[in-house]
């Protein structure tokens, strides 16, 4: 990590999610060729999602064996507890440490924000960052979301869950969302980071410019904590506002990077969401989970997955839902993307993702050529 | 054109009470209601004091005692204000009476929640405790009694954004959300996030929410140690102040646009009329010491609500006690308003720093402030420290020189906002 980022005293501050966000954040910044400046740091606004609260495991394995040892924290321990008087474990803990290294970092001097709602807070930032730059707050926007559970405490929470696949023995085939053996997730880690830029400075500049960011839909399912309602009630919703607010209608989209996590509930509900909204349509929209292959990035996933829609229309190439043997048939009507990639001009990519706690994020990303073509008819 | 925003209900719960106006009554009387904390044996502890809520029984603050097994302290806090707000705007009561079931789920589905959460806490860590003491720093022990040691809710129970999904659940709102875990602003980016989410036409109606509980002895030791916790107390702009002092609570707000308001003829509290957010790029802990991007946060908040700086009636500071933030709070509030500063206030000195709930509670106290015509007093402050000469403010009780009060929180990451609501 210190050779990705180039700086090891800064890492003494980071959480190992944290690291990830500053590499993610000054590839976005490099490839987009444009960052702050002392006259532009004032209109550049930063949204992130960031991960749960989390003390790495070896910051709280010395609190353990300090201040807890025998298994119930001793207040009065902690008061000459190295670790609990350390300001850079104190730093590495807190949940505004990504947003504030990357704001300094960068010189980012406009909104900052960061949120969670589980796994939809990548996707729910980089809606933020959006509406940032429609309403007028900010020129350019750095979005994105970095996570890791990889570690005891996180892992152990979701199998607590029951939640992830305990398909150990063949970890390549074990995530495989929408096949009708999916027996859970499994963790990813890291981060994604994309630089949005208002359309026409952006022309300007003479950009090279992914895809517009076009649309975001975000409902809540008020159902339960951890499912989404089988009828697909809450991403309902989510896709047909996102589809609302990019002008767009279902015969737009071409591809879906689903949420997919590979778990019964969701990948049932997701099912039923895009069925209920596409309907015939579900025949001719691509349909990917990207975690078949690298994993749930939980708050990060939402950001990774949408970079992979920017770069499915730049490419023109549907990733693949690897590990699909045996479709579910509650997920049959999916035209899910097979065995290899699918080449074909992506004219809007979706990207969904759902959270524990019910929130559903959904965001819409279009050609830029379909949006030069609806510029030059004045739209 | 924008929606207008009107706030329609209000909910607060923190050391000094349990209702808006009981809160503010105790802050007009100057009372604080810090004191040596409770919670836990803080014997050996370079500070020990803070603003809890004590003597309370968690359950009695929940309609679905149930939940109490799912959510945390902080949650429970959060739920319990979102839910007085809630009844006190009288909107789901309205939704509930609608003959037309398809009005009903419209209306839930343009209700949006937008919650300011701590992000978190130590002490939900410390519930692996009993197993790492149990599997003698095995992993392979640790994975194989997980079962048998933690709660199966431990994930549920820690989720940041518990307060967003259980307050969906009890009043079946499905609109637009957000959950904020950015610190000290949180409560007030939920917010300007409705607030704007309600201008643009993604949500009709919505409940924002702020809610935290950062009293726990971990916590306690590292702001002590970074220079932002008070050994003694918390007395803002003073010479003397060290510090802040951490409370509990949440408060929460109901706000619908002006159609929403009159489709219902709803009672109406005040009105958001803008908001500004900056950014000073400093870092986690450390800030400008000019107040410069409080300043910006500021200008930008006048310049949204299309109003000038001499038309601000009161100023609610952030006033954390804390030498680096009063004093540089103080100078860009000279900055921006000059020798015409309207009466300056701050609330933290009564009841503690909410950290993440804190906007919105005092948002909500402005409200109540504004209402009443009165600003008060603060009642910690004896010597103003000449650092902050020229801030206009007072131990004694006065009057708001006009009906819009002007809101300012900050946080880590050195960020700033500005609120400005009107009664």
């Amino acid at each position: 990590m210190a050779a990705a980022i180039g700086d090891r005293k800064l890492l003494k501050f980071l959480s190992r999610a944290h690291g990830f966000a500053v590499a993610a954040a000054d590839q976005a910044l490099a490839d987009a060729g444009i960052a702050p400046t002392p006259a532009t740091a004032t209109r550049w606004g930063i949204a992130v999602g960031t991960g749960m609260m989390g003390v790495p495991y070896a910051d709280l394995a010395e609190v353990h064996d300090h201040s807890a040892a025998g298994g119930e924290l001793e207040p009065g321990n902690l008061i000459d507890d190295p670790s609990a008087n350390d300001p850079m474990v104190f730093c590495r803990s807190q949940s505004a440490a990504g947003l504030s290294t990357l704001a300094r970092r960068y010189g980012i001097r406009g909104y900052a924000t960061s949120v969670h709602t589980a796994c939809a807070s990548g996707g729910q930032a980089v809606g933020t960052a959006m509406k940032l730059i429609r309403r007028g707050v900010a020129d350019c926007v750095l979005t994105g979301g970095f996570d890791s559970m990889v570690n005891p405490v996180g892992l152990a929470g979701f199998c607590l869950l029951s939640a992830v696949s305990q398909d150990n023995d063949t970890p390549q085939r074990a995530s495989r969302p929408f096949d009708s053996t999916r027996n859970g997730f499994l963790l990813g880690e890291g981060a994604g980071f994309l630089v949005l830029e208002e359309w026409e400075s952006a022309k300007r500049r003479g950009a090279r410019i992914y895809a517009e960011l076009a649309g975001d839909g975000n409902s809540l399912s008020s159902y339960r904590i951890t499912d989404s309602p089988p009828d697909g009630d809450g991403p309902i919703q989510a896709i047909q506002q996102s589809l609302a607010n990019a002008g767009m209608t279902i015969a737009d989209i071409d591809y879906i990077n689903a949420h997919g996590t590979s778990t019964a509930m969701n990948d049932r509900s997701e099912a039923a969401a895009i069925k209920h909204v596409f309907g015939a349509r579900c025949a001719d929209i691509g349909v990917s989970s990207t975690k078949s292959s690298m994993g749930h990035l939980i708050a990060a996933a939402g950001a990774v997955e949408a970079v992979v829609c920017a770069l499915a229309i730049r490419d023109g190439v549907m990733p693949v839902n690897a590990n699909l043997v045996s479709v579910d048939p509650d997920c049959e009507h999916l035209n899910l993307v097979r065995d290899v990639p699918r080449k074909q001009v992506v004219r809007a990519a979706m990207s969904t993702s759902f959270g524990f706690g019910g929130s559903n994020s959904c965001v819409v990303f279009r050609h830029p050529r379909e949006t030069d073509a609806l510029v030059a008819q004045g739209r | 054109m924008a929606h207008r925003v009107f706030v329609t209900g209000a909910g607060a719960i923190c050391a000094a009470g349990r209702t808006p106006d009981t809160i503010f009554a105790d802050i007009v009387d100057g009372r604080s209601s810090i004191a040596p904390i409770a919670s836990f044996d803080t014997a050996g502890y370079p500070s020990h004091l803070a603003g809890e809520i004590a003597g309370v029984e968690l359950r009695s603050l929940l309609a679905d005692r149930k939940l109490l097994k799912f959510i945390r302290r902080t949650d429970v806090f959060g739920v319990f204000a979102a839910a007085e707000a809630m009844r006190d705007a009288g909107a789901t009561q309205w939704r509930d009476a609608l003959p037309d079931p398809e009005a009903a789920t419209r209306f839930n589905d343009r209700f949006g929640c937008y919650v300011g959460s701590g992000g978190g806490t130590f002490d939900s860590q410390y519930d692996y405790f009993p197993l790492m003491t149990e599997a003698h720093d095995d992993l392979r022990a640790f994975g194989r009694e997980l079962e048998a040691n933690v709660n199966p809710m431990w994930l549920l129970r820690s989720l940041p954004n518990n307060v967003l999904c259980h307050v969906g659940i009890a009043h079946n709102l499905k609109g637009a959300n957000a959950c904020i875990t950015h610190h000290s602003v949180s409560g007030t980016l939920a917010i300007v996030e409705a607030l704007e989410g309600l201008r643009s036409g993604d949500a009709e109606r919505a409940v924002a929410i702020g809610h935290e509980a950062p009293i726990e002895p971990q916590n306690m030791l590292y702001y002590y140690r970074a220079g932002l916790l008070s050994p003694d107390g918390l007395r803002p702009f003073d010479a003397s102040r060290n510090g802040s002092i951490f409370g509990e609570g949440a408060a929460a707000l109901v706000v619908e646009t002006g159609e929403a308001v009159a489709e219902r003829g709803a009672n109406v509290l005040g009105e958001l009329l803008g908001s500004g957010s900056a950014s000073e790029a400093q870092g986690l802990l450390a800030i400008s010491d000019d107040g410069e991007g409080l300043a910006r946060a500021i200008a930008t908040a006048l310049d949204d609500a299309g109003i000038a700086a001499g038309d601000v009636g009161m100023i609610v500071a952030h006033a954390n006690g804390t030498r680096n933030s009063d004093v540089s709070e103080s100078r860009a509030l000279l900055q921006v308003f000059g020798g015409d500063m309207p009466p300056v206030t701050g609330f933290k000195w009564a009841f503690g720093h909410l950290l993440a709930a804190s906007g919105t509670i005092e948002t909500v106290l402005a409200l109540e402030a504004l209402k009443r015509g009165v600003v008060p007093g603060i009642a910690a402050l004896s010597a103003l420290d000449d650092a902050c000469a020229g801030l206009n403010v007072s131990r004694e009780t006065r009057s708001p020189s006009s009906n819009i009060a002007l809101v300012i929180s900050r946080g880590f990451g050195s960020t700033n906002t500005a609120l400005l609501v009107r009664v």
